[in-house]
This record gives C-alpha cells, sequence and structure tokens, in this order.
C-alpha cells in the first residue's frame, strides 16, 4: 500500500491511452448534459465545436477513472477535498484516442488531523494529435503511512 | 431566454432538484470512479465515510443537468472553457436531494469576438438540509441576442 509518505514532487506518471465512442458521448449527454453539441451531430455542426463532442464533465469523468485504475487498491487514498483548476481547453470528438500524464506538484501532512495528508498533482490530458484537450489541477487526500507497532 | 446581456452580476439564481438513489451512485461510479465507498455498500461501511456516498464527479455532473434544464443560459451557451475552486464539502448519500444555486460574480465581452461574451458564476450546492455539499466558479461563454458570432 502507498501513503503520503511515498509521493515527492516532481514525480510522472503516464496513464494509459483510452479511446471515446460516439456511443459513449451520446449516452453521456444524454443523462448528464443534454445540450445540442453533444447529442446531435448536425446541430453540433453549427456549433463553436464545429462537431458532436464530449461533454466537459464527461471528459473529466474519463480522467478520473485513469486515476483510479491506477489506484486500483494500491493507495491509502482518502478521497478529494477538490480541483484548483480545470480547463477544457479543445473538444473531445469521437474516436479520439486521450492519453494523461500527472505530475505531483506539492505534498502537505494535514495540520489539523496527523493521520493524513494532501497531494496536489497537475494534469495533462491530450488527444492522438499530441493537442492538450484538458488540464486539471486537483487535490487527493491520502492517509500517512502507519507507526510500526512493537 | 438569457443571453449574455441578461445577466445581471450579484444575481442569483436557483436550479430545480435531483434526489440520489443508490443504484444511480452505483451506476455512474463503476463507468467512472469505482472506488469502493462508491460501489459497494458492505465495503463502504469500513471506510471512513461510514456507508456509500456519491462520486463527486457524479455530483457534478448531476448539478450540469440541473444547470441544463434550468435553461439558465442553454440557447444562448457555447460551451465553456473550465472551472475554478471546486470544493467537494460534504458526501452526497443515497436518499440526499441537492438543488443549485448560480450567481454571476463577473462578466466581460470578448476582445476578439463581439458575438460573444464570458461570465463567471459561483455555483453553489446543497442538499436537502441546506448543507452546501460542493461549490465552484464556473466560467461559461455566451452569445450575445442577435448578433452574428
Amino acid at each position: 500500500m502507498r501513503y503520503l509518505e511515498d509521493f515527492a514532487v516532481g514525480q510522472v506518471t503516464h496513464y494509459p491511452p483510452r479511446t471515446v465512442s460516439e456511443e459513449e458521448i451520446i449516452a453521456f449527454a444524454r443523462v448528464y448534459d443534454p445540450q445540442p453539441f453533444h447529442l446531435d451531430k448536425e446541430a453540433a455542426k453549427q456549433s463553436l465545436f464545429g462537431g458532436l463532442c464530449a461533454s466537459g464533465w464527461h471528459t473529466a469523468g474519463i480522467v478520473m477513472r485513469m486515476l483510479v485504475d491506477h489506484m486500483a487498491g494500491r493507495y491509502a487514498s482518502m478521497g478529494s477535498p477538490g480541483i484548483d483548476q480545470l480547463r477544457w481547453v479543445r473538444p473531445v470528438f469521437p474516436g479520439d484516442t486521450l492519453s494523461l500524464k500527472g505530475e505531483v506538484i506539492d505534498v502537505k501532512p494535514s495540520r489539523s488531523k496527523p493521520d493524513r495528508g494532501v497531494v496536489t498533482s497537475r494534469y495533462e490530458l491530450r488527444n492522438q494529435k499530441g493537442e492538450i484537450v484538458l488540464t486539471m489541477q486537483s487535490k487527493g487526500m491520502y492517509a500517512r503511512r502507519p507507526q510500526a507497532k512493537d | 431566454m438569457q443571453y449574455y446581456e441578461d445577466i445581471v452580476v450579484g444575481q442569483g439564481r436557483d436550479t430545480g432538484s435531483h434526489t440520489f438513489t443508490e443504484e444511480a451512485i452505483i451506476e455512474f461510479a463503476r463507468q467512472f470512479d469505482p472506488q469502493p465507498f462508491h460501489i459497494d455498500p458492505e465495503a463502504a461501511k469500513k471506510t471512513f465515510f461510514g456507508g456509500i456516498i456519491a462520486s463527486g464527479w457524479h455530483t457534478a455532473a448531476t448539478v450540469m443537468r440541473l444547470i441544463v434544464d434550468s435553461a439558465i443560459a442553454l440557447e444562448a451557451s457555447l460551451g465553456s472553457p473550465g472551472f475554478d475552486d471546486l470544493a467537494w464539502l460534504k458526501p452526497v448519500r443515497p436518499g440526499d436531494t441537492i438543488r443549485a444555486r448560480m450567481t454571476c460574480v463577473e462578466k466581460t465581452p470578448s476582445r476578439s469576438r463581439p458575438g460573444i461574451g464570458s461570465a463567471r458564476f459561483l455555483v453553489e450546492v446543497f442538499n436537502q438540509k441546506d448543507e452546501m455539499v460542493m461549490r465552484f466558479t464556473s466560467i461559461g461563454l455566451m452569445r450575445f441576442r442577435n448578433r452574428a458570432l
């Protein structure tokens, strides 16, 4: 199990790529973001995006899934207090293959709760052309390594 | 229908509400956030949340739906470049009902595109006990009424 102590500023992680389908873009948007440019190919052509594209919240969910698959029970994660900044830089279109890179920028033990601390990371999500589609700076809470008992 | 001109700095608007079911919490989390405290009611009891809670991204996506349904800016909406300072303040549990309030804190016309303006909204999300469960500052690009893009 990895704890707060196992994070260090400057650590870089590359996460396995994922391809996004038109079906999943539309399925997500029907439930959570039913705007024409996420649902309807014809209407989307008239939009600023120039074509059907994923809800930004869908793209954020895909990033979350990449992070969780990487952690998969190997990290003492205690959830997240929040996101400092997220930018949807370019649209994500059907068929795009997305790759995530993360870098640790801060590690801070909690002042009030000695059993945990917060790791701040900066993420970049790129498409198959190498263009940045999303950037995010977010915080994750992690347990500190339990002290050995004798 | 609200266009850029209709947005008043300092004015708040309320969305409708939405109640979370355990099924929906699990379904969202299986796809996007499969951590034990979001997908497994038994395992969740043993975590520090004490029971299953919605993924914070599920809460955020649901707020997006509330905003779209309240037609605060739907036809005039040109998408969003992002958001700042999102905080998940309290867990959202099965049976909880949330609603959001959007207050414009700043608006700026685009310099390069006369038909477009951008506005920042403080989005505050409350549960049925009026406790704030989440907040963030969202940026929206909006169309002017009767102006070419």
